[in-house]
């Protein structure tokens, strides 16, 4: 009968390391029994009545309970738990919503595979501004703008502490530089009739976009046939339509837009695909679902603006 | 009324703003590639804090969306009176002191004076239009002492200069289109009153 | 009385001094006699020293130990011959050490105290400048002199390889007189009380960057320093854009050294304090070369009121604006300066002198000097062999016959003292231009004019003129606008 009447201890080792555990006030040459999570050690890992763990790994990670030889009482137990220090985080902080608020979002490059927890300070000139968490993502807090058009720099430190080390990363950056919106909502392409080569666009600000007639946003429409890899661009200053006058006749086209300030930041993601072809005599049904072959919500398709060709480059024109 | 005739003064403070804002965005582009050069020209590095240099109109500013028109416009016209100032003393430090056989730079800074001169102009005549009073013409501090600054001191003071300016031209368009929001908001107003 | 020891100051008087050990020292005195000039004379004194003047060879002293009483308790008597008595001079005052910031040179000055000797005297100092709080010494300089019987006030500057503003600069001097025919010991008198330049001690507004604005030659070596505040640390200081290793001065002063700088751009290399928690100070460091020898220097009149020299500068300085260039152009005989204009891209340099109306020889020195030197070339002209008229104008041409045609032109300028030579070009179609040679007597700002013949009649010409000194060509004024012109027919 083993008798347990420890309360349990938890202990952090770096994978790779060698560990060594007593058994509690035991003497070296007592007689004891270790288990881990209930199963017998094998006396191969015993130096005495000491339990020596080489090179941990994942793997080791347990409770581990030292018990008397004869009477079984319990001398000792911990909870066994191998990880690494943290990395220096990745840390991102982004205004979606100016000039209301901003966004610091950080992760870590590698897991640790123990508890980590974060520090974020963010300064303004000698003002230190109070970064307010989310509940979900854990791994966001929001700053209020309370100055704006500075050209004071903010610096944003972002501090990680596990058992077994902590890690920092500093960002520093103007304002206007992580204005970024998100990208325009509701997309819509229709086929204008009895127009073979139209095609007219339209869409919404982002709903996040606090205040779009003092910070009017412009756009960047893309688009393509589906039958050709090279897309063709236009940027507009303002409005949220277009009308595309030049599309293949009876091709069908996959269409996307994307946002700016018009004066500052850098311009949002693409927004998701939409797909439409010009009105053709013979009707044809018109598909106008989302599909997503490039979804570009996804940060992976961040948008960077290409250099402007001519809409109408005609050497790329091909048959028509 | 068939269609929404609007009152004269909206209408030519519309396009007031417009104009303004085309001049403002035409401010900043112009400051950005100019801050580029002086960063160049005088050896500088541009993310070199300036926190210590002061006596110039900041565009930071709290509460921006609480700001009532007067004030918006007044700050504007008030800070680019005195960049009209301040930027002659750059011009005239690099004349004298820097880099005085760079012409082609100097004509760069003077282009950006003239616009400068230009955008007070028309916020001053949009002040008057929208029967806001205009700001009395202040005394312009930092130049009285600018003869004793160290060259040092001079090329960061006018990166600080061009800075600002470019914050300012920025917080131009935005105080202009917010004007222009609410020039918009009070027309439609006045139209269905009638 | 024991172990006495003497020492002179001036070879006039010693002072001697002694030990004594007794039980009780309370209340002693001591009685000491010498012989001058064959009297015997006694003083009593409290302290174990006594003034004594110099004899010749040797002197006796008697000294007595005297109780609160008088009653003598011991007495031993010296024999002191001239030789065991030092000669250590008065230990030297400082009277004042100037800085001066803008030279980083200190200003040091003395007296000799010659009037202690009625006689002249080789004299021999020793200067340490010291640095820091912790009296670094940084240099020690020997420096020669004569004492003349009277008080000489001496000075010897020396120039830092540091801002002076950087740290503290102290500096103490000692002397050694050597009189020859004395044959005592002579020593080095004892330092002077330190005399101390305090470094600039940052105020609490702002940090600073020394030297400020400096114009200096390419390939000096260069120190700079940089004081902060004391809540301030320094993260780094820059020249131009890279770091140099950081030199702790004092507790608010650190530096860097750059050797052998090389031209800067026209504003000027920066260097950058850069400081923690957050700030930047900086200065602007100026590095060019001295002016060249002015090349080519050329004095000319255009209408013999005015003397007009030209030059070619020579390499580039890259030093602008107020570090640019200057000239002064002086002439030795009549002792005036003329006017100088330089340009920014310095090929429009130019220098004008009003003509003398009594001086035809002019001894010109043009002086080129900027912030870090300066040159000159001279020059000597007799100003009528230097007359290079303007270009003609109002040309005209009248006809006089189908053969002849008559041409005036006017010329600016005070050519009474010369002759003109001018040549007309007489051109038509199909044919050579042909060059006519006409002297004048010079007038002041007046018309020319001369007459063509041989001409053919009915025939299209075109004129122009041209016109030079006479007697001592130099040039040839520019031609004159062409004018067409057809004679008459026959």
């Amino acid at each position: 009968q083993r008798h347990s009447q420890q309360d349990t201890r938890v202990q952090y080792e770096r994978i790779g390391a060698d560990v060594t555990m007593k058994c509690g006030a035991m003497d070296w040459d007592a007689a004891v029994t270790w288990t881990v999570n209930g199963s017998d050690i094998d006396e191969s890992h015993l130096n005495g009545s000491y339990l020596v763990l080489r090179n941990v790994h994942l793997g080791h990670s347990g409770q581990y309970s030292c018990y008397e030889g004869s009477s079984w009482h319990l001398k000792y137990q911990t909870s066994l738990k191998v990880g690494t220090p943290p990395k220096e985080p990745v840390l991102m902080c982004r205004s979606n919503n100016y000039p209301k608020r901003f966004y610091c979002s950080w992760h870590l490059p590698s897991p640790t595979y123990i508890p980590n927890t974060f520090n974020i300070s963010v300064i303004h000139g000698t003002r230190e501004m109070v970064c307010e968490k989310e509940a979900v993502p854990k791994n966001r807090c929001h700053i209020r703008y309370l100055q704006l058009f500075s050209t004071v720099k903010y610096k944003v430190t972002l501090t990680v502490t596990n058992a077994l080390g902590r890690n920092s990363t500093t960002i520093t950056f103007d304002e206007f530089a992580i204005v970024k919106p998100d990208p325009p909502e509701n997309v819509v392409a229709k086929p204008v009739p009895y127009s073979p080569r139209r095609l007219e666009v339209r869409w919404n600000n982002p709903s996040s976009w606090p205040d779009p007639e003092s910070f009017p946003l412009k756009f960047f429409l893309r688009y393509r046939p589906l039958i050709l890899d090279q897309w063709q661009h236009v940027e507009l200053s303002d409005g949220t339509s277009h009308t595309i006058t030049d599309a293949y006749a009876g091709k069908e086209y996959i269409i996307q837009v994307a946002a700016k300030d018009n004066d500052i930041g850098t311009w949002s993601d693409w927004s998701v695909a939409v797909h439409a072809t010009p009105w053709t005599e013979e009707p044809k049904y018109l598909t106008t679902e989302a599909q997503a072959p490039e979804t570009t919500t996804s940060s992976t398709s961040s948008f960077v603006p290409p250099p402007t060709t001519k809409i109408c480059d005609q050497e790329k024109v091909v048959g028509s | 009324m068939a269609s929404a005739e609007r009152p004269p003064v909206i209408l030519r403070s519309l396009d007031l703003c417009s104009r303004a804002i085309r001049l403002a965005r035409k401010i900043r582009s112009d400051v950005v590639s100019l801050l580029d050069s002086y960063v160049e020209r005088q050896g500088l590095d541009k993310n070199i804090s300036l926190d210590g240099v002061d006596s110039m109109p900041t565009a930071a500013v709290e509460h921006w969306s609480e700001l009532t028109e007067a004030e918006r416009l007044g700050n504007n016209l008030k800070a680019y009176r005195i960049f009209q100032t301040l930027l002659a003393e750059v011009l005239e430090d690099q004349r004298t002191h820097l880099t005085p056989t760079d012409t082609n730079f100097h004509e760069s800074i003077q282009s950006v004076m003239l616009q400068v001169s230009a955008l007070a102009s028309q916020l001053e005549e949009l002040l008057m239009l929208l029967e806001h009073s205009v700001p009395a013409r202040e005394e312009v501090e930092g130049t009285a002492d600018s003869t004793s600054r160290s060259m040092f001191e001079k090329k960061l003071r006018g990166l600080k200069v061009l800075q600002e300016l470019a914050q300012w031209s920025v917080r131009s368009v935005k105080d202009l289109h917010h004007v222009t929001k609410h020039s918009h908001s009070s027309s439609t107003v006045h139209v269905s009153h009638q | 009385p024991q172990t006495l020891r003497c020492i002179t100051h001036d070879f006039n008087i010693m002072t001697c001094s002694w030990d004594a050990f007794s039980s009780t020292n309370l209340g002693q005195s001591y009685e000491f006699c010498y012989e001058n000039s064959g009297l015997l004379v006694c003083n009593k004194n409290k302290e174990k020293s006594a003034d004594i003047p110099i004899v010749h060879g040797s002197t006796t002293i008697k000294i007595t130990t005297l109780n609160a009483s008088g009653t003598p308790l011991a007495t031993t008597t010296f024999i002191l011959p001239e030789k065991n008595v030092s000669f250590i001079p008065l230990t030297p005052q400082i009277l004042s050490l100037t800085p001066d910031f803008s030279t980083e040179m200190l200003y040091l000055k003395w007296k000799d105290g010659g009037s202690a000797f009625p006689f002249d005297l080789d004299a021999t100092w020793q200067i340490e400048v010291l640095r820091k709080e912790t009296l670094e010494r940084v240099a020690q300089v020997t420096y020669h002199s004569k004492l003349t019987s009277k008080d000489t006030i001496l000075s010897w500057n020396w120039k830092s390889d540091m801002p002076l503003e950087c740290v503290s600069h102290s500096v103490r001097i000692r002397c050694y007189i050597n009189k020859m025919n004395y044959g005592g010991n002579k020593e080095w008198s004892e330092w002077s009380p330190i005399v101390t330049v305090p470094g600039e001690v940052p105020d609490l507004s702002f940090a600073k960057v020394f030297p400020q604005d400096r114009v200096v030659p390419v390939g000096s070596n260069m120190t700079f320093c940089c004081l902060h505040r004391e809540d301030e640390r320094i993260e780094h200081i820059k020249y131009g854009l890279k770091s140099y290793p950081l030199l702790h001065l004092s507790e608010w002063s650190s530096a860097i050294q750059v050797q052998n700088v090389s031209a800067s751009e026209s504003s000027g290399t920066n260097i950058w304090c850069s400081l923690l928690p957050y700030g930047v100070e900086g200065t602007v460091l100026f590095v060019g070369y001295p002016p060249d020898i002015p090349q080519n220097l050329t004095c000319e009149t255009h209408t013999l009121d005015k003397i007009i020299c030209t030059w070619n500068p020579g390499r580039p300085t890259e030093l602008f604006a107020s570090r640019q260039t200057n000239y002064i152009l002086s002439e030795r005989i009549s002792g005036r300066n003329g006017t100088c204009r330089v340009t920014e891209n310095t090929m429009g340099n130019v220098c004008v002198f009003t003509v003398l109306a009594t001086q035809n020889i002019y001894n010109f020195t043009l002086q080129a000097f900027n912030p870090v030197g300066q040159t000159e070339s001279s020059l000597s002209i007799d100003i009528n062999q230097r007359v290079h008229p303007k270009t003609p104008s109002k040309f005209t041409v009248t006809g006089e016959s189908p053969t002849k045609a008559h041409v005036s032109w006017y010329l600016p300028g005070n050519f009474i003292q010369i002759k003109l030579l001018c040549q007309i070009e007489i051109s038509k179609s199909h044919s050579e231009p042909e060059l006519d040679n006409v002297t004048v007597y010079g007038t002041v700002n007046s018309c020319y004019e001369a007459q063509l013949d041989m001409l053919h009649p009915n025939t299209a010409y075109t004129f122009r003129v041209r016109c030079s000194a006479a007697d001592h060509f130099w040039k040839w004024s520019n031609w004159s606008e062409k004018k067409q012109w057809t004679t008459w027919e026959a």
